[in-house]
């Protein structure tokens, strides 16, 4: 028997009664021999037996030795045996499964065995149970102080916008640029929601977008930002009618002085209207968060700010609205507020607390000043509210959702005149001159309400305005803001034309949101939702608006018009909208009424599609020089790459066949080489007319130093090349006769091509027949029997290209073999480089690989629903491009082959470049 | 239930002399079982002895025995219980006879039944004790191992009408 079996032995027999007698060897009177000769005492505490027997029979000792016998024998039966279960030592009949877990079910003399028992396996459960954190119950986990500590720890990562529930209950979420944003709605709605872009209105939440603030004198401000923009590309920071404010603009940023090369990309900017008797200017760039840090580097490099102050508020520029957060204003308090204050000062956990951004830590200073300029930067991310509102009717639904802010001059009267409140629109109210400009900015306001379609206004025109909370008069059910020009009478439409050929003027584009302290009041003010409804409660007649208006609920916002499709010659003005911007801690408070207006809400996705049907360049997407840009399509790549894998070998399109060598990733810096290389050459051919030079252009081509491609943004080479490709107009328009510059010829060309080298240039594209252009479409330049076939039927379908050997299958097959056989070590590097289907690393000439020569790459296309053909929007080689459009007849000038990476078919496209 | 299947004998060993008792060992008294069926039933008898024959326990004091049978043949082997007459231990020869007191499926039963016979013979000896220290002796065993019964079950008044039935 093995030591461990003895050891069960013993533990079972524990109880069991041993023999009591003498062991045969030892003398029987010996004291020592009685504690030797018992083999397990168990009489020791009865210890009632003599040494040796009496020849009679005494009472005593017979009694004692009974008693003693008694007790073993006791033992024995009462005590269960240690390995058996508590619950075998119960009869069958009477054992019940839940005795298990109540202990109390079972007989009172089992109780304790069980309890320790129980014990004993909780403590080993417990063990392996302690490692994953404590589960409390969901009642304590919805509790509301935890559940916003649970956002807060959940937010840490990426940054919550502040309508983030809102969208994560009806949207698929994603985690993007640091940010929690909503991709696309959960229920299918795209075609509703392009109806509602082009028909009524798309609400969207941009305040991911990043805004940075500049603070300085203008013409120290204008000197350092001209060194970041060119006016090659349009108007610059110092266009006049932006920098008075009352217009935004957008432009492409370049880092300092490097113009053509090292684009950073596409900001909006926003002046704050001048003030008088003050030579400070303020000025907001909105950037996308993938571009912010480039930016925020460069402004620092370019306004020589680079010391980082700790906390500080920028400097006021109105000196006569001061309002005074600190002290306390019991008087006119509403119970809610009360309450709030409470809770501030005993430091909970406050509800909505933001950390940080997504594009910064928490600990990085915002604010840099520059003591040689003294400019200052202010980084105001997530400190505004950004919703967009694209649509014609989006005008209608914010006149019918804000209301401009009443006036509390009963209460203002009221009040004593030594004491002065905390908030900044009653100390407003007393100050005529601003109360008259309130007024002028109600009315403008007003007579936005009669304008027919959002895109009549002038784009970019700004709106400064002061509304009243828009949860007061929130409707009871969903309704449809429907314009009402009917209303608009003479006197209205006199006022109208004015706004809509003038725009706002300058001095009503001054808002109160431009003051960091009056955007603190305003959001710390705020009425918890909590508050309202009590109040709402309260109200005599349920459901009628509250009266008089809370004095916290007054809200700065300003409305800045978006400007629709302006170029081109179809859609013109599709997609136009307004931006509202609205302090921070608000958006809540506007988003939902803004959707009981009727609104479509459109998550990245959409704003995708409204980019591509409103032909602008959609930011990360479409500016592959960016340093965003290309980080963009790193993140493309290895999503494509990963979805591709995921389907099983047999089931992927075989690239490698299909001709198409970059399904994934478009190598545009190779293809703008290859064509500078291939232009350098046809060149040559032109000027020496000889095959001996031919042979030197390789050379003269390496000793050129690689430069790095750009995209074409000139405005004047943008439009003699617009004018180019456009003789025969897409899908039957209309020829339109702009100012014939220069008609297209050799010499023109030429020029052009030695000034855009290594240049791409954004197009427009439209299919002419049926076709669905996809992402990373091929584009080729048909040949002259392309068409010549174009030319006999108008809805020609277009070649098609001869499949492609896969040299590389053979390879893989065979590494794998090899792999099995040989070491695995010297193979593996090579293996795992090579995916089926898709060409390894080094890529052979790009634009000569198909039986058509390849001009570019298409970064965006889908089935427009707006023109009801396939459209996208790619980039091509201007030389490629110029080539192509010389050797074309005049009526065919622009037409272009599009060929789908997962197909063998081209299609005829017209190429379209808009300025 | 389906197990080996047992029978213990709960036997009591007298001897003519008290000292010759705690002489007794329980590889001594296996050894006179042994002998006695063998003398009785023959090879076959002693054969079957060999079968889950056992000695489970032996109190030298008292002078109780188990003995361990198998199921299927434990009356054979008991009927040869009354011809053992002496058990031969360390040299000498015990003239002794077993008188059998209980059979039990268990050895637990067993217990059960040896617990109830003792008190019932202590209760039964108390009011034939002679003297007063003698009584006290007594009382105090009878407490002692009542009080451990009580714990588990109330006999003493089944036991108690037992020794009114005595007297």
């Amino acid at each position: 028997m093995s030591a461990a079996k003895v050891k069960m032995r013993e533990k079972k027999l524990r109880n069991q009664p041993s023999n009591v007698q003498y062991s045969s060897t030892h003398s029987v009177d010996n004291s020592d021999a009685r504690q030797g000769g018992w083999v397990r005492g168990h009489h020791r505490d009865a210890g009632g037996y003599a040494k040796e027997m009496p020849k009679f029979i005494t009472g005593g000792t017979f009694a004692r030795a009974r008693a003693a016998e008694v007790n073993a024998m006791l033992k024995a039966v009462n005590k269960t045996p240690g390995s058996s279960y508590v619950f075998a030592a119960l009869p069958k009949h009477m054992r019940r499964r839940a005795m298990s877990h109540n202990t109390k079910r079972l007989p009172r003399r089992l109780r304790d065995v069980a309890n320790r028992m129980r014990e004993k396996t909780y403590q080993a459960a417990t063990k392996k149970k302690k490692e994953q954190a404590k589960n409390k119950s969901r009642k304590a986990r919805r509790r509301h102080g935890n559940l916003l500590l649970e956002f807060n720890r959940r937010q840490r990562k990426n940054i919550w916008l502040e309508t983030h529930i809102w969208h994560a209950k009806r949207f698929h979420m994603v985690k993007k640029w640091g940010y929690c944003l909503g991709d696309r709605p959960t229920n299918k709605c795209y075609r509703p929601c392009y109806r509602a872009m082009s028909n009524h209105c798309l609400l969207q939440d941009l305040s991911y977008y990043c805004c940075i603030e500049l603070h300085g004198e203008e013409d120290k401000l204008l000197a350092a930002l001209s060194q970041l923009t060119s006016k090659d590309t349009g108007p610059t920071f110092a266009s006049a009618v932006c920098l008075s404010g009352c217009r935004q603009g957008s432009l492409t940023v370049y880092k300092a002085g490097q113009y053509p090369s090292h684009p950073l990309g596409l900001v909006t900017f926003l002046w704050r209207p001048r003030t008088q008797g003050s030579a400070l200017r303020q000025l907001w760039i909105w950037a996308h968060p993938t571009l912010k840090q480039d930016l925020l580097a460069e402004l620092q490099a370019v306004c020589l700010c680079s010391e980082a102050v700790a906390m500080v508020t920028p400097v006021e520029a109105h000196p006569t609205t001061e309002p005074e957060p600190e002290k306390s204003s019991e008087a006119k308090l509403v119970p809610g507020k009360k309450r709030k204050r409470n809770h501030k000062d005993s430091s909970e956990p406050s509800a909505k607390k933001i950390l940080g951004d997504g594009t910064r830590s928490t600990t990085s200073p915002v604010t840099w000043k520059s003591s040689l300029t003294g400019i200052i930067i202010n980084d105001l991310t997530m400190e505004l509210v950004r919703f967009r509102l694209i649509g014609p009717q989006s005008h209608s639904v914010l006149t019918d959702t804000l209301e401009a802010a009443t006036r509390c001059e009963v209460l203002c009267k009221e009040q004593q005149p030594t004491h002065t409140s905390s908030l900044w629109w009653p100390e407003l109210c007393k100050d005529e001159s601003r109360m008259k400009l309130h007024q002028q900015q109600a009315d403008l306001f007003h007579t936005l309400k009669s304008i027919f379609s959002s895109s009549e206004l002038t784009a970019g025109t700004v709106l400064s305005l002061t509304v009243d909370d828009p949860r007061l008069n929130l409707p009871t059910k969903k309704v449809q803001a429907l314009p009402c020009v009917q209303q608009a009478e003479e006197v209205c439409e006199e006022k109208r034309r004015e706004l809509t050929l003038r725009g706002v003027p300058e001095h009503c584009c001054q808002s109160f949101l431009w003051d960091q302290s009056v955007r603190n009041s305003v959001t710390d003010n705020k009425i918890p939702e909590q508050t309202l409804n009590r109040m709402r409660r309260e109200v005599l007649v349920p459901g009628s608006r509250l009266s008089p208006t809370p004095l916290q609920g007054r809200v700065p916002i300003l409305l800045v018009h978006q400007p629709g499709k302006q170029l081109g010659t179809e859609r013109t003005g599709w997609g136009a909208g307004w931006d509202l911007l609205l302090p921070k801690g608000w958006g809540m408070a506007f988003w939902v009424p803004l959707v009981y207006r009727g609104v479509r809400v459109g998550g990245l996705n959409m704003s995708l599609k409204h980019n591509q049907n409103k032909a602008t360049p959609h930011f990360p997407h479409d500016y592959p020089d960016c340093p965003a840009g290309v980080r963009f399509q790193d993140e493309q790549e290895a999503e494509l790459l990963n979805k591709l894998k995921r389907r099983p070998p047999a089931k992927r399109p075989n690239y490698i066949k299909l001709g198409c060598l970059a399904p994934l990733r478009c190598p545009w810096q190779q293809l703008a080489e290859e064509w500078e290389l291939i232009s350098r050459d046809l060149r040559e051919e032109k000027t020496h007319d000889g095959p001996v030079e031919q042979q030197v252009s390789p050379l003269g081509g390496a000793t050129v130093k690689p430069q790095h491609f750009t995209v074409l943004r000139s405005r004047s080479s943008l439009r003699l090349l617009s004018c180019w490709c456009r003789p025969s107009s897409s899908k039957g328009q209309r020829l339109r006769g702009v100012g014939e510059s220069s008609p297209l010829s050799h010499s023109a060309a030429s020029a052009l091509v030695e000034a855009h080298r290594m240049s791409v240039v954004w197009v427009r594209l439209s299919l002419l027949s049926k076709g669905k252009p996809e992402l990373h479409a091929m584009l080729c330049a048909p040949t002259a029997e392309d068409l010549r076939l174009l030319a006999k039927e108008q809805r020609a379908n277009g070649p098609q290209e001869p499949p492609h050997k896969d040299h590389f299958k053979s390879r893989i097959g065979r590494s794998k073999k090899s792999q099995k056989t040989a070491s695995p070590a010297n193979d593996t590097s090579q293996s795992s480089d090579l995916v089926i289907g898709l060409w390894p690393d080094p890529l052979p000439s790009v634009s000569s690989h198909c039986s058509r020569v390849m001009l570019g790459w298409v970064t965006q296309g889908d089935f427009s629903l707006s023109a009801g053909c396939g459209e996208a929007l790619g980039f091509i080689t201007v030389s490629g491009l110029i080539h192509t459009l010389i050797k074309q007849p005049v009526e065919h000038r622009g037409t272009l082959l599009l060929r789908n990476p997962a197909s063998l078919h081209y299609r005829f496209i017209k190429v379209n470049i808009e300025v | 239930m389906v197990r080996v299947k047992s029978r213990y004998l709960l036997c009591e060993i007298n001897v003519t002399e008290r000292k010759y008792l705690l002489q007794l060992d329980d590889r001594a008294v296996a050894a006179a079982v042994r002998e006695a069926v063998g003398r009785i039933h023959g090879d076959y008898g002693e054969a079957l002895c060999n079968i889950r024959f056992s000695v489970k326990y032996l109190n030298a004091h008292t002078g109780i025995v188990f003995l361990r049978f198998s199921k299927r043949f434990y009356k054979l082997l008991w009927s040869a219980l009354p011809f053992l007459t002496c058990v031969k231990t360390r040299g000498q020869t015990i003239p002794c006879f077993l008188k059998c007191l209980h059979v039990g499926g268990t050895i637990q039963t067993c217990q059960k039944f040896l617990i109830k016979y003792n008190t019932q013979q202590l209760h039964r000896m108390l009011p034939n004790c002679k003297n007063e220290e003698e009584k006290e002796h007594v009382r105090k065993a009878i407490m002692n191992c009542s009080q451990a019964w009580g714990r588990k079950k109330d006999d003493d008044d089944e036991v108690r009408s037992e020794e009114d039935e005595e007297e």
